[in-house]
């Protein structure tokens, strides 16, 4: 954080050259930020989110803080001492965008990392989900580094409410807050329960969010997240093999073969679904439609294909059953 | 001439080790030998094998760092293992130019004077009494 002392400047002269230049350069980025035709009709004026709790940070601990209002208003029995050591960096005096995340997996809900845009920001303002913002309150030059939680905006005023440092609250003009925002290129997230998605968001955004997801917390707590991206993006066949996994990963082996099915339905080259097919009728004797779902993937040049072939060929050596 | 193959068979050994380490990691077990949704992304992602080398090492890497922070040594692991490895990489390869949200003003004059200005511009919101 201290970028600043690091700086020495020669004489006053160097600096109002430097402020001149600043203002002349950066004087016209900053303009209220316009929302489409479509989000201007739809979002209502005024939304404000009632219940977040707020915590006021000490020190450096607006990552924990913000951390802790979020997931406190999603049910997580948690405080800003349990999170500090989960995301602060004593050596940085400061918390990370990747550890942000981590910490929310680590606590059972899910960090989904909205676009970036900024009705993104109230569209999810609208569907009552506080978000958590980075921004530089500072210049690209000498950043000043903070998270806050956005937590309600007004349109007739243009001015957005955030928990924010040791103000509950703030007010700040979409003008001021969305050149502050920009510099960190509109980085923001929601923190849902499994099987809750942000409007804002598209299939790989939610599918990568929710795999790291599964990574901590496993299949069975992710399955629901799972189905409710299949449901949203039915054409996401990435979205319907991961249903299928996290289905026979829990025991659901009917409910995973039925999804595996829908995901070589959506995209016929999805060579791994066809593998896992293959591979999840075999476990239940259904050798015939096994063969044919493994030669699939057989056929197909890339990651998959030797192990697909080293199925299809221990399928053949195997004594056969029955008559 | 002898160092440089010792060297040399040194590194192949470690590239044939954590070439092979992937594999035995994939989460296998209990899944009844099905490919699972995160190896299936990551072959998407990265095709090559050089970079899901990098992937192993990058974790080996933040814990490193970690402790190089100042992180307490009890809290690494689990810190690290809640990262996705797309995060782990971006944290291995340049934790030092991440944005770290902290919020404080360290303050040299003239810094301090271009802020103000810019401040009252509405272009930054370091002192709150400009609002």
């Amino acid at each position: 954080m201290f970028y600043l002392a690091s700086q020495r400047l020669q004489n006053a002269r160097l600096a109002g050259v430097l402020l001149l230049g600043l203002v002349l350069l950066l004087g016209g980025c900053a303009a209220t930020p316009r929302l489409s035709e479509n989000a201007a009709q739809t979002l209502p004026a005024q939304v404000f989110i009632q219940d977040v709790p707020f915590h006021g940070q000490r020190d450096y601990q607006c990552g924990p803080a913000s951390l802790a209002m979020a997931l406190e208003h999603q049910g997580v029995d948690t405080s800003v001492e349990a999170l500090i050591p989960q995301v602060f960096l004593p050596g940085r005096e400061g918390s990370v965008q990747p550890e942000m995340l981590a910490a929310v997996r680590r606590q059972g809900r899910i960090p989904f990392v909205i676009d970036n845009r900024f009705e993104a920001l109230l569209t999810e303002l609208d569907a009552g989900r506080p978000v958590v913002v980075l921004q530089n309150l500072a210049l690209p030059a000498w950043p000043l580094w903070h998270y806050a939680v956005a937590i309600g905006y007004d349109r007739d005023t243009n001015e957005l409410t955030l928990h924010s440092g040791e103000t509950p609250e703030r007010i700040e003009s979409f003008r001021r807050f969305d050149a502050t925002w920009a510099r960190s290129d509109r980085w923001a997230f929601v923190v849902l329960t499994p099987g809750e998605l942000p409007t804002a968001i598209d299939a790989g955004g939610a599918i990568d969010a929710t795999a790291a997801f599964e990574r901590v917390q496993g299949a069975q707590a992710a399955l629901p997240a799972w189905e409710a991206i299949a449901t949203r993006f039915p054409q996401a066949a990435m979205a319907h093999f991961a249903v299928g996994n996290a289905r026979h990963a829990t025991g659901d082996r009917g409910g995973a073969i039925a999804a595996f099915r829908r995901a070589v339905s959506r995209q016929e080259d999805l060579a791994v679904a066809w593998l896992n097919l293959g591979l999840a009728l075999d476990e239940r004797g259904n050798t015939e439609a096994a063969r044919e779902a493994l030669q699939k993937a057989a056929d197909q040049t890339g990651p998959w294909q030797e192990r697909a072939r080293r199925a299809l060929a221990s399928l053949d050596n195997r004594p056969r059953h029955g008559p | 001439m002898t160092t440089l193959r010792r060297y040399l068979s040194l590194l192949l050994i470690a590239t044939l080790v954590l070439g092979s380490l992937p594999v035995a990691a994939a989460p296998q077990a209990g899944n009844g030998g099905l490919v699972g949704t995160q190896a299936a992304l990551d072959a998407e992602h990265t095709s090559d094998a050089r970079e899901r080398i990098h992937d192993v090492l990058a974790r080996d890497d933040v814990r490193e760092q970690l402790m190089a922070q100042g992180v307490d040594p009890a809290d690494v692991e689990a810190r690290v293992a809640a990262l996705s490895d797309a995060e782990a990489e971006q944290m291995a390869d340049r934790l030092d130019e991440m944005p770290a949200g902290a919020s404080v003003v360290g303050a040299l004059f003239a810094v301090f004077v271009i802020l103000l200005v810019t401040d009252i511009l509405g272009l930054t919101n370091v002192f709150p009494f400009t609002r």
